[in-house]
């Protein structure tokens, strides 16, 4: 085993930042939490939400110490190795998805969503994009809209009549 | 014959047979689809189910669970890919033995004694529980209070590298579970004035966030790893294989049971703990070991299945998850009303007896299943990542509105989502946040009403401890595992094993 050379731990960047504002938010957390009932018994509302803060206090605070020991890792930058472009894309579509997902409706913010991401990740035609878009949409929606009546956001779409003509069709 | 009876109800009512059929083919592929976790697929389920008769659900859910721990082993098998952690082991000698053209046999022979594994633990669940259960109702809210405090210690092993790291995610769970109006004073916890918050956090809004959207966004950074095809030959294992192999299998789901019903440990360590077992045990194989032995396939995969059966005694018993897919479970069975702990095998023991029903008839179509549509299988497992991650947020969204219909829970899975990735990303685990989510009230509640029975005095709440046996067995463990990962033991442990 002495032959092997020990692994060298290395800091990803914004890690040391990341602990940081850990220990940050921890202190503000034991502050609300002070603020429950103060330090006046072990059996107050207060007393356990403390205690969970101050360990998370201390275990921050090991951590952003450790994070000071450790040297930065060599060729890896935030932006592409930590926050690559695609996974920003992403997150900005997914909050999008999530602002417009109650006025616009379920069909249409899933459908541009679907679309934008599958086409942004898989990278093919748009045809085959909206085919698999389509067709995926169609199995979400029947599975949990038609089978599991799971209640989705109408939005613009006039959703329940198109249902009831559909279904009029079939009497 | 009220237990045969529940036992049996979804056996024969076709809805709930239906549910486990699909529950279990679902969770073959989640278990399968590397980036897919059970954990994950069962917290968005919860989203889509709670509003379900609990019957229903949990059909579904157990049969996922049960489907996803043996579905790992058929991407180790083909892609050398493990699709879950308790399928590591299994990857050693099933792909060896794929590339050896031997995948539908290595393929057959794991699900035969995966699901040996998946009875044994059943059998042992439904014997064990109701002792253990009855044993529990002597409980004390000190000892309540010392049974959170070690699932709490679960971080432990649930930590990774770094037990820090593992704290700070916990103790964030278990704060994240104190805010709301306080269930014993009706003050307020961290609610910042905001009335939506008086309900408190969704547990399942955070679940859905840490393991749904915080993984899918960790898997965009493989998004080009290219998938090796292997050949598919018969699957149905020979009968000489079965025979011979049975013994070791047996051996091995004993190892896996025992190892499941420890809070900490798993399928995925009770699958290496077998693995060991079986290179010990097996004096001369036909193939060495990592070359291709099918002793190396089959004791991991009867463990792993095994551990099932194991994690669901202090989980129905004692309502201590045994890991992070437990600890969901557990959510999910509370958002059901039910309240898993020693009381329910004596109020809804119709429940238990429905779970253990369930948990066989979920392991009879691991069966069907695991040596049917392994062409299909191999088609699904290998959709782009591009088209997969966008349906998992999409899930992920629509789950999260879900739970009620509103979508401030949307920006709680969100927010934990993003937080979350970032948490993985720092090497900080995010199964302790959930753990910590779920244990919160348990641990808090029962602290307090063990210092109000002591007048507010840790001396006298510490003495008294050592009055009742149960109570000293319960803090002789905590102190035990407490010692067991401390710095010291493992520095210890490691001169010893590497001297």
């Amino acid at each position: 085993m002495s032959s092997q050379s020990p692994m060298i731990k290395t800091r990803k960047p914004g890690e040391r930042i990341f602990c940081f504002l850990l220990v940050l938010g921890s202190v503000y957390l034991f502050w609300q939490a002070y603020n429950i009932s103060g330090f006046s018994s072990l059996s107050s509302p207060g007393a356990f939400p403390l205690a969970a803060s101050a360990a998370m206090i201390l275990a921050s605070c090991v951590t952003f110490l450790n994070t000071l020991k450790v040297p930065a890792a060599k060729d890896v930058r935030f932006v592409y190795h930590c926050f690559p472009p695609v996974i920003a894309t992403i997150m900005a579509l997914i909050l999008i998805y999530s602002v417009v997902l109650e006025s616009l409706g379920f069909i249409l913010t899933s459908f541009a969503f679907l679309f934008i991401s599958i086409q942004f990740l898989y990278r093919r035609s748009p045809l085959i994009t909206l085919a698999i878009t389509l067709f995926a949409l169609i199995v979400v929606y029947i599975i949990f809209r038609l089978v599991f009546q799971v209640v989705l956001p109408e939005g613009i779409v006039p959703e329940r009549e198109i249902l009831s003509s559909i279904k009029s069709l079939w009497r | 014959m009220d237990a045969f009876n529940y036992f049996a109800m979804s056996w024969l009512s076709p809805e709930l047979l239906g549910l486990t059929a699909l529950g279990t083919f679902l969770g073959i592929y989640v278990g399968a689809i590397p980036g897919l976790s059970v954990t994950m697929a069962v917290s968005i389920l919860i989203s889509f189910t709670f509003s379900w008769d609990v019957n229903y659900a949990l059909c579904l859910m157990v049969g996922v669970y049960m489907g996803g721990v043996y579905g790992g082993s058929r991407t180790a098998i083909l892609l050398n890919i493990p699709g879950a952690p308790s399928a590591i082991a299994t990857a050693l000698d099933g792909y060896p033995l794929a590339k050896k053209g031997l995948a539908g046999e290595a393929i057959g022979l794991s699900t035969i004694m995966s699901v040996v594994g998946g009875f044994v633990g059943i059998i042992v669940l439904a014997i064990a529980a109701p002792t253990v259960s009855e044993f529990a109702i002597t409980f004390q809210p000190r000892d309540y209070m010392m049974l959170g405090v070690l699932g709490i210690m679960l971080v432990g092993s649930l930590s990774g590298s770094s037990l820090a790291r593992g704290i700070f995610a916990g103790a964030l769970g278990l704060l994240i579970g104190t805010v709301g109006l306080d269930p014993m004073t009706a003050e307020e916890r961290f609610t910042f004035g905001v009335v939506e918050l008086w309900d408190g956090i969704n547990p399942v809004a955070v679940m859905i966030g840490m393991f749904g959207i915080s993984e899918a966004l960790h898997q965009l950074h493989h998004m080009n790893k290219a998938v090796v095809k292997q050949k598919i030959s018969r699957i149905i294992p020979k009968w000489s294989d079965i025979k011979k192999y049975m013994p070791l299998s047996l051996q091995t789901s004993f190892i896996g049971v025992i190892v499941g019903a420890l809070p900490g440990t798993g399928g995925d360590i009770a699958a290496l703990m077998a693995y060991d077992h079986a290179k010990r045990v097996t004096k001369n194989p036909k193939v060495p070991f990592g070359e291709g032995a099918k002793e190396g396939l089959i004791a991991p995969e009867s463990a792993n299945n095994a551990a099932v059966g194991g994690a669901y005694i202090p989980m129905l018993t004692l309502g201590i998850p045994g890991d992070a897919v437990t600890a969901v479970f557990i959510g999910a069975l509370f958002i059901h009303g039910l309240n898993p702990g020693p009381l329910l095998l004596i109020e809804q023991p119709h429940m238990f007896w429905f779970t253990v029903g369930n948990l066989t008839l979920a392991n009879i179509f691991v069966l069907i299943f695991g040596l049917t549509g392994i062409r299909l299988f191999s088609k699904i497992v290998e959709c782009p990542k591009g088209i997969l991650i966008p349906l998992i947020f999409l899930l992920s969204i629509v789950g999260a509105y879900a739970i009620n219909n509103a979508i401030t829970d949307i920006w709680w899975m969100l927010a934990f989502g993003v937080f979350g990735y970032f948490m993985r990303l720092y090497g900080f685990p995010v199964g302790p946040v959930i753990l910590g989510v779920i244990l919160s009230s348990l641990t808090d509640e029962n602290w307090r009403r063990a210092i109000l029975s002591e007048r507010g005095s840790v001396g006298d709440l510490f003495i008294n401890l050592f009055h009742s046996p149960l109570s000293t067995v319960l803090f002789s463990v905590i102190v035990l595992i407490l010692f067991t990962q401390s710095p010291i033991w493992t520095k210890w442990l490691k001169r010893k094993l590497f001297r």
